[in-house]
């Protein structure tokens, strides 16, 4: 740039042109100078960083847009697992539901066979013990009317029999003994 | 108090020498009696209860009770007598006794053996049979 500088200096000295616009080559190249300085201090502090910043800036925006693809791909398989779990939660509840429904109702037929034949031991044991009862109760009454019929026949016979029957009777007692 | 091992051996043997031919002789009782007097054998109070005892039962056998309700002839207790003398083989004595609650029949005990045939007893035989 600076010998094309130079070169438009020198022809423009040469035709002239620079004396009619008042121009000095050496404040040409001065002003050149300082704003090279200015334009290198403001490259270096200046648009330098903010060059650095925004290529960070932009990194850090493919960053985020990449996390956030992996994220959404992350949170679908997620979500996809989630489901599956839960299909499998209901499925395993649903078993567990069934498994306890089922272990009920054969708690429940248990308890109503094991109550029914309580019921039927009890029953059996009632109208035995009625029928035991009922025995009892005819056997008492039998020995009663025997022993009243012994008793009234002895009371009967005490009067009855006469000194004769007895005799006869001890004659006939007498033979039994006798012939043991 | 309980007779021992040898008491009972001793009253044993004074039974034994108080028969005669099989018989509870009266003088060899007299005699087993005045030896236990005049010895005093340890235990002599239950020596004499199992003689007592033992003499007791000996007799029983040889004596027949006839309970009866009604009249029994002197007959008829002969015929007793001789009928138990012929069953065990020894002398019995028959000895009569009334019981009115026999009805009628007879009731003869020889020792612990009771031979019965008696109203009373048909109904208390009756009355169990029901």
């Amino acid at each position: 740039m600076l010998p094309t500088l130079l070169a438009v200096t020198e022809t423009a000295h040469e035709s002239g042109i620079v004396q009619q616009f008042g121009l000095e080559p050496k404040f040409v190249l001065m002003q050149v100078v300082s704003f090279l300085i200015l334009f290198s201090v403001l490259y270096k502090f200046g648009i330098k960083p903010t060059i650095a910043t925004m290529e960070e800036r932009n990194n850090k925006i493919a960053d985020g847009l990449k996390h956030a693809e992996e994220t959404q791909v992350r949170l679908a398989a997620a979500a996809q697992e989630s489901a599956q779990l839960i299909k499998t939660a209901q499925q395993q509840a649903q078993k567990v539901v069934d498994e306890a429904r089922k272990i009920a109702k054969d708690f429940a037929d248990k308890q109503q066979a094991d109550a029914t034949a309580r019921a039927a031991d009890t029953l059996a044991k009632a109208q035995q013990s009625i029928e035991l009862e009922h025995r009892k109760m005819l056997d008492q009454a039998r020995g009663e009317i025997a022993r009243l019929v012994v008793k009234t026949t002895e009371q009967v016979l005490a009067k009855k029999l006469s000194e004769a029957d007895r005799a006869a009777y001890n004659d006939a007692a007498t033979k039994e003994l006798t012939a043991i | 108090m309980r007779a021992d091992k040898k008491t009972k051996l001793l009253a044993k043997q004074l039974f034994r020498l108080s028969l005669v031919n099989g018989q509870v002789s009266a003088e060899q009782v007299a005699g087993v009696l005045g030896y236990i007097e005049k010895i005093a054998p340890r235990h002599a109070l239950s020596v004499l209860k199992l003689y007592h005892r033992a003499i007791q039962t000996e007799v029983a056998k040889s004596q027949a009770l006839v309970e009866h309700a009604g009249a029994v002839s002197d007959a008829t207790l002969q015929l007793i007598e001789n009928a138990m003398s012929k069953k065990y083989q020894r002398p019995v004595t028959a000895s009569a006794r009334p019981n009115p609650k026999l009805l009628a029949g007879l009731r003869v005990r020889v020792g612990s053996d009771v031979y019965e045939s008696t109203v009373a007893g048909q109904l208390t035989a009756l009355s169990n049979a029901v």
